[in-house]
């Protein structure tokens, strides 16, 4: 194979109109889905700005208008968030699924948490049209049109031998033009990333390694595409195969593969976890104060000896019925976080059969956008909770003065994910 | 290792359990012209085809200039020209861009002075040479493709129905331009079912009938094969 090669099938390459058509709309495609995707980052980072704005608004407000440390707990919400990465605009991921954002007070947690969740989700099919999306599901669709009829077109128009007779060698032809559209089409699709990934601030080390997947992803449809398209079956045949393999990795085998995975592994969902902790906390209202406490020392036994309450409402009471809230769903929640972790990695065998779903995991992982993401989310909010209690416990059950110069130890929510590279906009 | 430069020894093709060709055999020397004449489904097709890689022999074996064609199809290929019966080049490229991608794909750089030169060669009018072929006759489509075969300057020239589709005038120099390739030295097997145009060009004849060489007539020192004797023995299955 030689330059002269190169020039030659590159030019015919480009000449064809079905192939520049397709290129172009391959392009346009990707352009969109970055533009969406960088849109939906810039409107969540924008929500996460108001909120804290507005956080820091109302704590203000509740700093002023009460004076003890059980309403100030009681009144005061803490934003708690999870900020897009910098890759998120190319893979959104289930971070429409999962919550990434929660205004939490010092009340039971889990109910908090998971008043939004009301399935557990695990293995995302069709996804939002995103980056990821677009490579996943619609560049194997452009490749398979760019390339099945390869040879097959050239055999109806009675070229075939020709061409083979006239080759000079046969990695000048067959391999050469397939491997030019497979580029141009790599290429369509990429610029329009990096000029995202520019603008949001990837880091160079995540935006090659995103350009080496897709290429890899590409490269493995490519061989697909150009083994069917050397059998001597008329072009709408191999495009029939070719769109029948892309059907079934790309939904069929995800879609049995998840109602097996929900088959297999049951366990509690979000609602029954939120169920449990409000019937514990709405019981105890109805429990003699010390019941409640003797269950709250068992895991705060610090506080043995300060549990005695004198009147019908204390909040030492109030929240040690919250926390006990919490622990009651505990058992459910540690069956529901396993179930999930199971399903995961259940899902992360099913995609070794589905190149698009293993391309979408892969990204979303890289983008902090997948259940793990979220996962750790919820243990950097558990983490902040308890942090929280740490805080006020002492004042409530000691029965310390309220003293306002006090808040300024109190915690503070500090997201996990926040190592940015400077984007063009940031 | 036969001598001849087109060698085909005990020749047989068999498509699934059809046989196609049985036990052909001929020569071509340098500076021959053998044409292969035979109705439809003799099996003319199918020994070009083996010729050029594109078949395998069942039994039997062809060579090219010495080299056994299934032992290194792509080494052979570089030393011939083929004509194949309809030529389909690319309809949205121009003759000269047709001839130039051709060219460059089997390793020829040829300017665009060459190759106009080949296209008056073959009489392909001038208003066409830059319009897009789709707007070509079968007969100008036919042009191209020779005028291609002869920028390919290659030694061995393979001829599928070559004038199928030419006018007379353009037959007549098609024949003429045959003759002079043959006489600078190119050997060629022509395969047809036009009588008097193989007498006109051919060195020798062979009659080919249900996959089998059933007649090889000789041209005389001087002048042309015998077209009557051809003729009755093709349409009459009579060899003298």
């Amino acid at each position: 194979m030689s330059w002269s090669d190169i020039r030659r099938e590159t030019a015919f390459v480009l000449r064809k109109k079905s192939v520049s058509l397709l290129l172009v709309a391959a392009c346009a495609l990707a352009l969109f889905s970055v533009w969406t995707g960088s849109v939906e980052v810039a409107q969540q980072e924008a929500t996460i700005e108001r909120l804290l704005e507005g956080d820091k608004a109302d704590r203000e407000e509740v700093t002023h208008k009460h004076h003890a440390y059980g309403y100030i707990a009681y009144y005061t919400f803490h934003l708690t968030y999870a900020p897009p990465s910098p890759l998120a605009f190319a893979a959104l991921g289930v971070r429409d699924v999962y919550p990434w954002k929660h205004r939490i007070r010092m009340l039971a947690l889990e109910g908090q948490i998971h008043e939004s969740d009301t399935q557990n989700p695990e293995l995302s099919l069709a996804g939002k049209i995103d980056f990821t999306f677009v490579i996943a599901v619609f560049a194997p669709l452009i490749l398979i049109l760019l390339l099945h009829d390869l040879r097959a077109a050239e055999r109806a128009a009675g070229r075939h031998d020709f061409l083979i007779v006239m080759a000079r060698t046969h990695g000048s032809l067959w391999p050469l033009r397939a491997g030019l559209i497979v580029l141009g089409l790599w290429l369509a699709l990429i610029l329009p990333f990096i000029g995202g990934a520019i603008v949001n601030g990837v880091p160079i080390w995540q935006m090659a390694a995103v350009c080496a997947v897709v290429l890899v992803y590409l490269l493995f449809w490519s061989l697909l595409c150009y083994w069917v398209a050397r059998f001597t079956f008329p072009a709408p045949v191999l495009a029939s195969l070719l769109l029948g393999i892309w059907l079934a990795t790309t939904y069929i085998i995800p879609s049995v593969g998840n109602v097996a995975i929900e088959e297999a592994y049951h366990g509690p969902e979000g609602g029954d976890i939120l169920m449990t902790q409000r019937e514990a906390v709405n019981d105890a209202w109805d429990l003699p104060h010390q019941t409640t406490m003797d269950a709250f020392v068992v895991s705060h036994p610090e506080w043995q000896g300060k549990t005695e309450t004198s009147s019908l409402f204390e909040w030492k009471w109030y929240y040690a019925f919250q926390q006990v809230g919490d622990e009651n769903a505990r058992p459910l929640f540690q069956a529901y976080q396993q179930i999930a972790e199971q399903r995961y990695e259940a899902a992360g065998w099913v995609a070794l059969l589905s190149p698009a779903t293993l391309f979408k995991r892969t990204l979303t992982r890289w983008a902090d956008t997948d259940a793990k993401a979220a996962w750790q989310y919820e243990r950097d909010i558990r983490t902040f909770h308890a942090e929280l209690r740490e805080f006020y416990y002492p004042f409530l059950f000691n029965g310390s003065e309220y003293n306002e110069e006090s808040l300024a130890e109190r915690p503070a929510f500090q997201p996990n994910n926040t190592n940015k590279y400077p984007g063009i906009f940031h | 290792m036969p001598d001849a430069v087109i060698s085909a020894s005990n020749l047989c093709v068999d498509v699934q359990t059809k046989k196609i060709l049985k036990n052909v055999s001929f020569n071509a020397n340098r500076g021959e012209v053998l044409a292969l004449l035979g109705g439809n489904g003799a099996g003319k097709s199918t020994t070009i085809k083996t010729f050029l890689g594109l078949m395998k022999p069942t039994s039997g074996s062809v060579w090219l200039d010495g080299v056994d064609v299934q032992k290194a199809p792509d080494i052979v290929r570089q030393k011939v020209a083929y004509l194949p019966e309809s030529v389909m080049l690319y309809g949205h490229l121009t003759a000269i861009e047709n001839i130039q991608y051709f060219l460059s794909l089997s390793g020829k750089d040829k300017s665009e002075t060459e190759i106009v030169a080949a296209l008056q060669r073959v009489a392909l009018q001038e208003s066409a040479w830059r319009a897009a072929l789709s707007g070509y006759s079968k007969g100008m489509r036919q042009k191209t493709a020779i005028a291609l075969a002869l920028l390919r300057e290659a030694p061995i020239l393979f001829l599928d129905e070559p004038t199928s589709g030419l006018d007379p005038v353009a037959i007549d120099e098609f024949n003429r331009l045959v003759s002079q390739l043959a006489a600078q030295g190119a050997t060629i097997l022509m395969v047809t079912h036009d009588v008097y145009g193989a007498c006109h060009v051919a060195n020798r004849i062979g009659l080919l009938r249900d996959g089998e060489i059933v007649g090889m007539f000789d041209a005389p020192e001087q002048g042309n094969i015998d077209s009557e004797a051809v003729h009755k023995a093709f349409t009459q299955g009579v060899v003298a």
